[in-house]
């Protein structure tokens, strides 16, 4: 499965990188926009990361099988990593754009706060001692979590600061000769979401195995 | 039920004998306010009466973090948490006896801080007390429902006392968000938005019903 | 053939890579008392513990006359006495245990309080706050506590450790005295005397597996001996 969709993703960057270079240039903004083909596609896989999260920590209480948690954890890992990357890139774009770095419009805000439930759900699990409650412990605040992003987006929906943010989500918003390359972009992003969480899976395996290896115990 | 009530009436026992938390939890507000207060230029102003409803928050949830800590930290001493763990009830009730407890413990220093605000910063508080007592009781619900629950998790971690805020805070914003608006309006005289109450039941009613059916997996070992 | 009362089938119990409980099998009748001995670290508290409802096992199956131990009516026969007191310093004797009874739902947990009290000894002593208790004397509030609830099972861990000889003479008479009024005891212990003259039924672990098990009264000398050679033998 690592070398598969290793393979995908690969022909996936060069086939996007390619489209991207192609593209038209915005008429408003200039090259600055094509910051979109990277910004978006990290936001989505932040959320993609996040749903896995939730997921594995909701499987993991119901069934309680050890490669829930691990999925959970692979989801959280990868999905910090692509929500950093949309917290540096939207500035970048909104500085070239609308002249302010930040702006407390509801889905900059949201995203901020998804990037400190990710790292209180990390730091959680570093903190905390022994697999198992660790574990369980990080399932209850990935679920609880996964409650607090739609009230986030509400809360900030009525009562946050403006929204400035492009909402246009809409076909036909974007130019003429956008919709591939920004359609291949965030497909790639997805991609990339899955071969890093099968990567970071296979790791923790092998992780596990060298560790029951040397400490004696059969493995289960 | 009568389980969350023992553990309602000891918890409030305990306090009474000792009286730390809510002393901690009121120093530490009027603290806070003292700060606010020299470090916003000219006094009682417009501007700064724009600011009071989220400075009182800020206040609250700060003393709130203090004393919830303390919550489930009195329970490791004897390891008097496992003998909670053995009744035999849904667990959810002795997170509802400790919530309370909260409640009441956490009202009394936000009930003071709130008026040495209204003095430092001459609002006029008397009469929408009641409209305020409501708004403060919906928020602070939310505020300690989840900091209980995330307390007793962060008791049995590392550094507890980095973990609480650092747990609590992205999941609490959207409750401050409604909190903070309301008391604004209240505060300004002008009408409370609903939907901001309309906000602070959902959350409420959310994080009660989660935590009290999650609590079981926090005391499993 | 009555069914048994404690039934262990294949328990294990990992914390990270430690197997606290590789597999154990245990089969208790009503009204025995049962000595868990082992080294320290063998699995012995955390046998109990799961018993308790404290703990899940990682896998295998326990069920305490036919309920599964986490669930309510199990805990709500269960009587657990642990290392620690399992009582708030700040409160007197008298309101740990009125607490404790509330916790079960007994009854009347004021008249019961005051009747274990009496029951104890400690009648006058019961309005201090339990930070000024020696180890003895909260070492009887907390068994008292597990028996609030006249619970039919007792599980005890380690409760002679700390105690003089008359306070250990005076626990020994007290559980004695429950075992022979029908009531079910696992008791875990490193004084092998105690044991011996306690129980019929004795559970030897070693790293989370039972490297013996024997059935019968048994003189202390025996029980040392079958003890010391368990562990030898031990892995």
């Amino acid at each position: 499965m690592l070398r598969g969709s290793g393979a995908v993703l690969a022909v996936m960057l060069v086939t996007s990188s390619w489209l991207v270079i192609q593209a038209p240039l915005d008429a408003m903004q200039g090259v600055i926009q094509k910051i979109l083909y990277v910004h978006v596609p990290c936001a989505f896989a932040s959320y993609a990361g996040f749903f896995l999260t939730a997921l594995g920590s909701g499987l993991y209480l119901w069934k309680r099988e050890d490669r829930y948690d691990r999925l959970a954890l692979a989801g959280a890992e990868v999905g910090v990593v692509f929500c950093t990357l949309t917290l540096v890139s939207g500035p970048i774009w909104a500085k070239g754009t609308w002249g302010q770095w930040w702006v407390w419009d509801p889905r900059l805000t949201v995203t901020l706060l998804l990037w400190f439930l990710y790292l209180a759900y990390l730091l959680l699990r570093s903190f905390t001692e022994g697999s198992e409650r660790t574990a369980r412990f990080a399932a209850v605040y990935g679920l609880m979590g996964s409650l607090a992003i739609p009230l986030n987006y509400y809360a900030i929906e009525l009562f946050g600061g403006s929204a400035m943010h492009p909402d246009n989500l809409e076909r036909g918003s974007l130019g003429q000769g956008m919709g591939l390359p920004f359609l291949m972009s965030v497909l790639t992003g997805l991609v990339a979401v899955w071969y890093l969480v099968v990567a970071r899976l296979d790791l923790e395996n092998l992780r596990l195995q060298s560790a029951a290896r040397l400490g004696g115990y059969p493995r289960t | 039920m009568r389980v969350a009530a023992a553990i309602f009436w000891k918890d409030l026992l305990i306090e009474w004998r000792s009286r730390d938390r809510v002393v901690a939890m009121l120093l530490f507000s009027l603290l806070t306010v003292m700060v606010f207060h020299f470090s916003l230029p000219g006094g009682a102003t417009a501007k700064t009466q724009a600011m009071a409803p989220g400075l009182l928050w800020i206040a609250y949830v700060f003393s709130a973090l203090f004393g919830l800590g303390r919550s489930f930290s009195l329970e490791l001493e004897n390891d008097a948490l496992s003998g909670l763990a053995l009744a035999p009830t849904d667990r959810g009730w002795i997170l509802l006896g400790k919530v309370s407890a909260n409640l009441v413990i956490l009202g009394v220093a936000q009930a003071v801080t709130a008026l040495v605000f209204a003095l430092v910063f001459d609002l006029t508080l008397l009469p929408v007390a009641p409209a305020f007592a409501g708004i403060v009781l919906l928020g602070s619900l939310g505020l300690c429902t989840v900091g209980t629950f995330f307390s007793a998790i962060a008791v049995q971690t590392r550094f507890r006392e980095v973990m609480l805020p650092l747990l609590l805070l992205p999941v609490l914003w959207p409750l401050l968000l409604a909190a903070v608006r309301a008391t604004s309006a209240l505060l300004a005289g002008e009408e409370v938005p609903s939907e901001a109450i309309q906000l602070l039941i959902v959350s409420d009613a959310t994080y009660l019903i989660v935590s009290f059916l999650s609590f079981d997996f926090i005391l499993d070992d | 053939m009555s069914r048994a009362l404690i039934e262990a089938r294949g328990l294990c119990k990992r914390f990270g890579h430690v197997e606290a409980l590789a597999g154990l099998d245990l089969t208790l009748n009503a009204g025995e008392c049962l000595a868990l001995l082992g080294p320290n670290g063998a699995g012995k508290s955390t046998l109990l513990r799961i018993i308790a409802g404290l703990a899940r096992p990682s896998d295998g199956s326990l069920s305490i006359d036919g309920a599964a131990a986490h669930e309510r009516t199990a805990r709500r026969r269960i009587g657990y006495i642990g290392h620690a007191s399992l009582l708030y310093p700040e409160l007197s004797a008298r309101e740990n245990l009125i607490f404790a009874g509330r916790l079960y739902e007994v009854a009347d947990p004021h008249g019961r309080a005051d009747q274990l009290l009496s029951e104890e000894g400690l009648g006058d002593v019961g309005q201090r706050p339990v930070s000024g208790f020696s180890r003895g004397m909260a070492q009887r509030i907390a068994i008292a506590r597990g028996l609030v609830h006249e619970p039919d099972v007792l599980l005890l861990d380690e409760p002679f450790t700390g105690l003089d000889r008359r306070a250990a003479r005076r626990l020994e008479n007290r559980l004695d005295a429950l075992r022979q009024t029908g009531h079910t005891l696992i008791l875990v212990t490193h004084d092998v005397a105690s044991a011996a003259r306690l129980a019929q039924h004795v559970l030897v672990l070693s790293e989370g597996r039972t490297v013996h098990e024997s059935r019968g009264p048994l003189e202390p000398e025996a029980l040392e001996r079958i003890y010391v050679d368990a562990l030898e033998d031990a892995p």
